[in-house]
C-alpha cells in the first residue's frame, strides 16, 4: 500500500510535469528538431534567441505590461476594496459582482470588446491597449482576493485610525496597505503571471510592439525548433521565479 | 483635557428598529459614566453617536458645548477604545501610540517622547519597541488606553474593553481605569453589560433596556434605591413582595409589615434580609443554605406563605440549619409602584 502510494505520487508529478521537462531538455538539443532522440547538449539555441532583436523587444514588451497593469490593476482593486469593505451602500452586492463579472467571461470576448470600443474612440492596438485589456482581466481578481482578506479585525483599525484623526488617504496608506500587505503581494504576483502568459488579448490588441507569446506563436508558425523549446523555458523560468516569490510571501503571512 | 456631554433628545433608527428612544443624557466633565444594559439596550448605539460613528436620526450631541451631531469622528475632541483594542498590527507600540499624535502634525521627536509617556503610565515602557502581537491581552488593552489617551481627548469613550479579559485581570484593570481617569481627568464614558464592573468603576451608572434610560444614577442609588423593576432585577438579585397600604403600614402575604403605606412591589436584596433589621418579615423555615465564602446564601419559607421562597445572604458568623425556624427581619425597603413598571 505505501509503495502504491508512492507510486501514485510519482506518476502524478510525472503526469505534471513531463512535458515541461521534455520542453526544458530539447531546448539544449544539438540538432534542428527538438524531437528525440536527444543528440546531446548546446547553448546554441538560447544564443540564438537571447541575440534576436525582434524576440529580445517582445520580452522587454512582456515585462512592461506585466509589470504595470497589475499594479495599476492592484491600485484600482485595492481602493474598490476598501471602499465597498467601509460602507454599505445602497447596491453593494451588485456593485461587487459588477467588479467580479469580467472573471467569468472568456479573454476572447473580453478583447473582442476591447478592439471594438478602442476603435471607436480611436486608440490603436498597441502595448498600451494590450495593457489597458490585462487590466480588465486583473482587477477583478486583485479585488476578490483584497476584499477577502479584509476582515474584522482591520475594520476595526482602520475605523480606530479614522478616530485618531487620519485623513481618508492616510488611513489608506498608514494602515489599510500595510495591514494587506501578504494579500498585495499575492495579488500582485498572480496578475503578473496572468498578464504575463496571456496570448488572446495581447494578440488581438498588439499590431507591432507584440508581447512574448505573440512572438512564441509566430515563431511556431515556421515550424518546430529548438529555439522555441528555449524561449519557453526561459518564460517558464520567470513564472517559476513569481511562483515561488508569492509561495514565500504567504508562507510568510502562514507564519506570523 | 476634559468636557462635558450632553446628548439632547436623541433618537436612532435602524430601518425600522428603533434603538434609541429620544434619549437626554448631561455628562459632567471628568465624570466617569458607565452605560449599562443588556445586549441590544442601546447602550453601544449612544456610545457610537457620542463618537460620531453614527449620526442620530433626531436630537443633538453637544461636547464642551459645542455641537458635534454631524461632525466626523476625526475631528471630535473624543477618541474610543474598542472591544478588541483595535491596535495596529505592523506597528511598534510607540508608533500605535504615538499614531494620533502623528495625524496631527506632530515632530517625531515630541510624539515619540509623548508616546513613551503614555506607554509609561500604563506600564510599558520597556515593551515600547514590540509589537502587539507579542504582547498578552491585557498588555494590549493597555496600549489601547494609551494610544487613546495619547491625543489628550475630551472624552474617552470605552465599548466593552474589559470584556475579552479573564476575571481576576478585569477586576485588575477596573482599578487601574479608575485611577487613571482620576488622573487624567477626562470625562469617561464606558459600556458594559457586567453591573459589578459598572458598580466598581462608576461615578454614575446610567441603566438601558430597550433604547431608554432607565434609571440613572450614582452606583448606591442605582443599587440600593432601583426606579423601575428592570433595573431592580439588572443590578442584582431582589425578592419581590407585592404590598398594598394599611393604616400606618402595608399589608402583604407575610402579613402587616412595619414601612411607609405604598402600593407595589417590595423589593429587597438578598442582603437587605437578616435575622436582625428594620422590620421583621415574620418567621420562616430555613430550606436550604449554601456557603459562598463571603457569607451564606439561603432560602427562606415564610410560615405565613408557604408558596413563596425568600432568599437571603446571611453573614459568615451565622450558622443556619435547614428546618430551622427563625424570625426575619428587612432593611432598605424599596417600594416599586404598578405605575412605573407599566410606563417601563
Amino acid at each position: 500500500m505505501k509503495y502504491l502510494s508512492w507510486a501514485y505520487l510519482v506518476a502524478l508529478f510525472g503526469f505534471i510535469l513531463l512535458p515541461v521537462v521534455t520542453l526544458v531538455i530539447f531546448s539544449f538539443q544539438d540538432g534542428r528538431l527538438p524531437v528525440p532522440p536527444f543528440k546531446g547538449v548546446t547553448f546554441e539555441w538560447y544564443a540564438k534567441i537571447l541575440t534576436d532583436r525582434a524576440m529580445m523587444e517582445a520580452l522587454g514588451n512582456s515585462l512592461i505590461v506585466a509589470l504595470l497593469s497589475p499594479l495599476v490593476a492592484l491600485t484600482l482593486g485595492f481602493l474598490a476594496a476598501s471602499g465597498l469593505a467601509r460602507v454599505v451602500l445602497p447596491g453593494s452586492v451588485l456593485m461587487r459582482g459588477l467588479l467580479i463579472a469580467p472573471m467569468t467571461v472568456s479573454y476572447l470576448i473580453i478583447a473582442l470588446g476591447l478592439l471594438q470600443m478602442f476603435n471607436q474612440i480611436g486608440i490603436r492596438p498597441s502595448l498600451l491597449a494590450t495593457g489597458i485589456g490585462h487590466v480588465v482581466i486583473n482587477l477583478p481578481l486583485c479585488f476578490a482576493i483584497l476584499y477577502a482578506a479584509i476582515g474584522e479585525h482591520q475594520k476595526s483599525a482602520l475605523k480606530a485610525a479614522r478616530d485618531l484623526g487620519a485623513r481618508e488617504w492616510q488611513v489608506l496608506w498608514f494602515v489599510a496597505a500595510p495591514m494587506l500587505t501578504p494579500a498585495l503581494a499575492a495579488a500582485f504576483f498572480l496578475a503578473f503571471t496572468f498578464s504575463w502568459d496571456e496570448f488572446i488579448i495581447a494578440f488581438l490588441l498588439t499590431r507591432f510592439d507584440v508581447t512574448l507569446p505573440v512572438e512564441i506563436w509566430s515563431m511556431l508558425r515556421s515550424g518546430l525548433s529548438p529555439a522555441t523549446n528555449a524561449v519557453g523555458s526561459l518564460v517558464f523560468l520567470v513564472s517559476v521565479i513569481v511562483v515561488v516569490a508569492l509561495e514565500l510571501t504567504l508562507f510568510r503571512k502562514g507564519s506570523k | 483635557m476634559t468636557a462635558d456631554v450632553h446628548v439632547k433628545a436623541v433618537e436612532h433608527r435602524f430601518n425600522s428598529f428603533t434603538a434609541l428612544h429620544r434619549v437626554d443624557l448631561q455628562i459632567a466633565a471628568g465624570e466617569f459614566i458607565v452605560l449599562l444594559g443588556p445586549s441590544g439596550c442601546g447602550k453601544t448605539t449612544l456610545l457610537s453617536i457620542i463618537g460620531g460613528f453614527l449620526t442620530p436620526s433626531e436630537g443633538q450631541v453637544l461636547i464642551g458645548g459645542r455641537d458635534m451631531t454631524h461632525v466626523a469622528p476625526k475631528d471630535r475632541p473624543t477618541t474610543t477604545m474598542f472591544q478588541d483594542y483595535a491596535l495596529f498590527p505592523h506597528m511598534s507600540l510607540r508608533d500605535n501610540v504615538a499614531f494620533g499624535l502623528r495625524m496631527r502634525g506632530m515632530a517625531k521627536a515630541a510624539r515619540n517622547a509623548k508616546a513613551l509617556e503614555m506607554l509609561e503610565m500604563v506600564g510599558l515602557a520597556d515593551k515600547a519597541a514590540r509589537r502587539p502581537h507579542e504582547l498578552s491581552g491585557g498588555m494590549r488593552q493597555r496600549v489601547a488606553l494609551a494610544r487613546a489617551l495619547a491625543v489628550e481627548p475630551d472624552v474617552l469613550l470605552l465599548d466593552e474593553p474589559l470584556g475579552a479579559l479573564d476575571l481576576k485581570l478585569r477586576r485588575q484593570m477596573q482599578e487601574e481605569l479608575k485611577a487613571i481617569q482620576r488622573r487624567v481627568g477626562t470625562t469617561f464614558v464606558h459600556v458594559t453589560h457586567d453591573q459589578e464592573e459598572a458598580m466598581a468603576i462608576a461615578d454614575r451608572i446610567v441603566v438601558m433596556n430597550h433604547g431608554r434610560i432607565e434609571h440613572c444614577g450614582t452606583p448606591e442609588e442605582v443599587y440600593l434605591t432601583p426606579k423601575t423593576m428592570f433595573s431592580a432585577d439588572f443590578m442584582g438579585e431582589t425578592n419581590r413582595i407585592p404590598v398594598s397600604p394599611a393604616g400606618a403600614g402595608v399589608t402583604s402575604q407575610l402579613g402587616l409589615l412595619a414601612i411607609a403605606p405604598a402600593e407595589g412591589t417590595l423589593c429587597l436584596r438578598p442582603e437587605s434580609i437578616g435575622l436582625t433589621g428594620a422590620f421583621s418579615l415574620g418567621r420562616a423555615t430555613l430550606v436550604e443554605a449554601a456557603f459562598y465564602g463571603s457569607y451564606h446564601r439561603c432560602h427562606f419559607r415564610p410560615l405565613a406563605a408557604p408558596e413563596m421562597l425568600l432568599t437571603a445572604h446571611l453573614p459568615q458568623g451565622e450558622h443556619p440549619r435547614p428546618g430551622a425556624e427563625v424570625e426575619l427581619f428587612g432593611r432598605n425597603p424599596v417600594v416599586l409602584a404598578p405605575v412605573a413598571k407599566a410606563a417601563a
